[in-house]
């Protein structure tokens, strides 16, 4: 039994000049404002630093030129990913059209479709958010319950979505809907491309736990979005969506994300450091060190076109395990509590509060270790 | 991979599975007969012209069959008293350190020891000792005087903690596999373990575990093809040791009684995985010395570190 399919990450030839070329980039450009903001950097929505890179070429890297992309090729991308990442660069706003929304219209929508978004979503100006969970279907995803009805004029959409990241900043969603009526479960649900201003689109937001608006609630009354909003075929729109998961959970946002707190720390200590201290980073480092060749080894297996369902559950569930004891194992070497001024004391108090999160965006903890279990066989 | 590794492991892995349980005197001769200790030395020099990956891949595959010998101990000092333009015939030893417990050592000619920087092969007096699985340990106390200083620039206690990683992670993935059987078979409340949702947890957690130690011994593998290894070996050693404190526990724990007992073969991966853990290196002594190395360096240049290192040089 082998618990891991390994797959060699050959960098390309050029990764250093990648690399070299984006630190340009990113000395250049990176905001200064606030370094605590650096911390759960994925998260964080600055559309003037997407449409900049966008500029520069580096989202949709890997799409065809003829629709805004750069046909590189995915390592490179991957290269440019964990670059900006570790460099704690604001990328929420065009993250998820990149990473997810963009490679579905590509695969599965129509020239139409391609023409309308993803020369947007290239220059770094269109985002996107995932329609999935709803009030009564959270991991349960299959319970979907927002419905789509087919008339003469269009897709006519009712329903609600919940913990929707980004909405409030989106232009458009890539929502999971049942377009069968009376239809259960896996069956008879499709794709839509749902332009957020749409009449009868109501957004609002739900504030988390220490102050943040990230996600949203949407509610749709009686939406008409043309039939030509329908992506892929319907009634696959089961296959699509749980297609597009392995790349949401197998990016190096998984533990990389609260790099800025780690590096923090690194350089908050002097060379007569606390031997606790510095065994201290030496764990964390050796964990951060692992989890990138395991996460490069997810990245190379996609590459080859194969798909990385229960590894990239492997590393998502560690990867976040790893973001979560990063806050609580700085907290408790270092001498500061959470109203202390410093940066690295507020970073950490960001990141202890943001850290539940971790293991339930993108797939619970539960769930990921259920796909686990399946990939061994015992379900 | 390699065409050749493929069959360098379909032939370890069907040897070593037929060694499972023999002691080193039943061992040796099969693998001498099948030329392991010259996996490492180039084909110019009569060797099979392997690299670390090809080492990492048998180690793995050792760990895994639980086998009785001091296989990568062998390959590695044959590999370096070749570097050093010495001749070895027979088993030479490998220890860690001056006072470290050799493995095997009561059935080498000579032992390769680091001392003052340098690497010596030396003679000495045995004190039997042994692991917690039996295997030999053996305290030998070195006649420096005669021993001959090698000129070679080796870090063997960084080696052995490369062995380890590689033995764990075929180890790991074995308690894995057993742990899947057993659950998948036995049968409580009316079901199989294995649709407990609980044991599934503990068991997608177990292989979690077993993946990180593999990724990582690769990593330290390629790290060492590349000529520099340092780094990677200090992480990879300390991520391991806590994947068998980790992995050990939750394969025990799903096993429930029968993994406890002499007779069923669980033990014999994890009572080796206990002692490795202390071998090659133990998480405070690399802990120190990663930790160290990144303040040394500062956020940036690890990370830079790190990069150019997995990079193509250009």
């Amino acid at each position: 039994m082998q618990s891991f399919a390994h797959y060699a990450f050959i960098a390309p030839q050029n990764a250093q000049q990648i690399r070299q070329e984006l630190r340009a980039f990113l000395a250049e450009h990176l905001p200064q404002g606030d370094p605590v903001l650096k911390a759960n950097c994925w998260m964080n929505f600055d559309p003037q630093f997407s449409r900049e890179l966008g500029r520069a070429g580096y989202i949709g890297m890997l799409w065809p030129k003829e629709y805004g992309g750069h046909e590189r090729n995915p390592l490179e991308r991957y290269i440019v990913l964990e670059e900006l990442l570790a460099a704690s660069a604001p990328v929420g706003a065009h993250w998820i059209a990149d990473r997810q929304t963009g490679p579905l219209i590509l695969r599965y929508g129509t020239e139409e479709q391609r023409r309308k978004y993803l020369p947007g979503m290239a220059a770094g100006e269109i985002y996107s958010c995932i329609g999935l969970s709803e009030p009564n279907s959270g991991s349960d995803l299959a319970s979907v319950r927002t419905s789509a009805r087919k008339t003469d004029n269009g897709w006519l959409i009712n329903g609600q979505k919940i913990w929707t990241s980004g909405a409030h900043h989106s232009h458009v969603m890539l929502a999971l809907v049942r377009s069968e009526q009376g239809s259960d479960r896996q069956r008879g649900l499709s794709q839509f491309l749902i332009d957020l201003d749409t009449p009868g689109i109501t957004i609002r937001p739900i504030v988390d736990m220490f102050g943040g608006h990230h996600f949203n609630e949407v509610f749709f009354e009686d939406v008409l979005v043309p039939h030509g909003a329908l992506i892929g075929t319907e009634g696959e729109g089961w296959k699509q969506a749980t297609s597009e998961l392995a790349l949401e959970r197998s990016g190096p946002e998984r533990y990389l994300s609260s790099h800025a707190l780690l590096a923090e720390l690194i350089d908050s200590v002097g060379p007569d450091a606390d031997p606790l201290l510095v065994t201290t980073i030496g764990k964390l480092v050796s964990d951060m060190w692992t989890l990138r060749h395991m996460s490069m080894s997810v990245a190379a297996k996609l590459a080859a076109g194969q798909d990385p369902m229960v590894e990239a559950s492997i590393v998502k569930d560690l990867g976040c395990s790893f973001e979560q004891d990063l806050p609580v194992a700085v907290q408790a070497v270092v001498d500061a509590d959470l109203a202390d001024s410093s940066t690295l004391a507020r970073m950490m108090a960001v990141l202890l509060q943001a850290a539940p999160s971790f293991s339930l965006r993108g797939g619970t903890r539960e769930v990921l270790r259920g796909i686990i279990a399946r990939g061994l066989g015992l379900r | 991979m390699s065409e050749s590794r493929t069959q360098l492991t379909e032939m370890a892995d069907g040897l070593f599975a037929e060694l499972r349980g023999q002691g080193f005197d039943a061992i040796w001769p099969r693998l001498e007969e099948a030329g392991f200790g010259l996996l490492l030395l180039p084909e110019t020099e009569g060797g099979f012209g392997g690299d670390f990956g090809d080492l990492a891949a048998v180690m793995r595959l050792a760990g895994f069959h639980a086998l009785a010998a001091p296989l990568g101990e062998h390959v590695l000092t044959q590999w370096l008293l070749n570097e050093g333009g010495l001749g070895g015939e027979g088993f030479t030893a490998l220890a860690s350190g001056l006072n470290s417990p050799v493995p095997w050592g009561r059935h080498a000619d000579r032992v390769l020891v680091p001392a003052e920087g340098r690497t010596f092969l030396a003679r000495g007096t045995v004190t039997e000792g042994a692991s917690p699985v039996g295997e030999p340990r053996d305290v030998i106390t070195f006649e420096m005087d005669s021993a001959e200083s090698l000129d070679i620039e080796a870090n063997l206690l960084g080696l052995v903690a490369f062995l380890r990683v590689c033995q764990t992670a075929g180890a790991l993935d074995a308690a894995l596999a057993l742990a899947v059987d057993y659950c998948s078979q036995r049968v409580q409340f009316g079901r199989t373990l294995s649709q407990f949702q609980a044991v599934q947890h503990s068991i997608a957690l177990l292989a979690s575990e077993a993946a990180a130690v593999n990724c990582a011994a690769t990593g330290v593998a390629e790290a060492l093809d590349r000529g520099d290894a340092d780094f990677e070996i200090a992480a990879a050693k300390l991520r391991t040791n806590t994947a068998i404190k980790t992995g050990c526990a939750l394969a025990h724990q799903v096993h429930g009684a029968i993994g406890f007992t002499q007779e069923y073969p669980l033990n014999e991966l994890t009572r080796r995985m206990m002692g490795w853990r202390s071998e090659g290196g133990n998480d405070a002594y690399w802990s120190a010395r990663i930790g160290g190395q990144a303040i040394a360096w500062g956020s940036e240049s690890l990370w830079d570190e790190l990069t150019r290192r997995t990079d193509p040089k250009s």
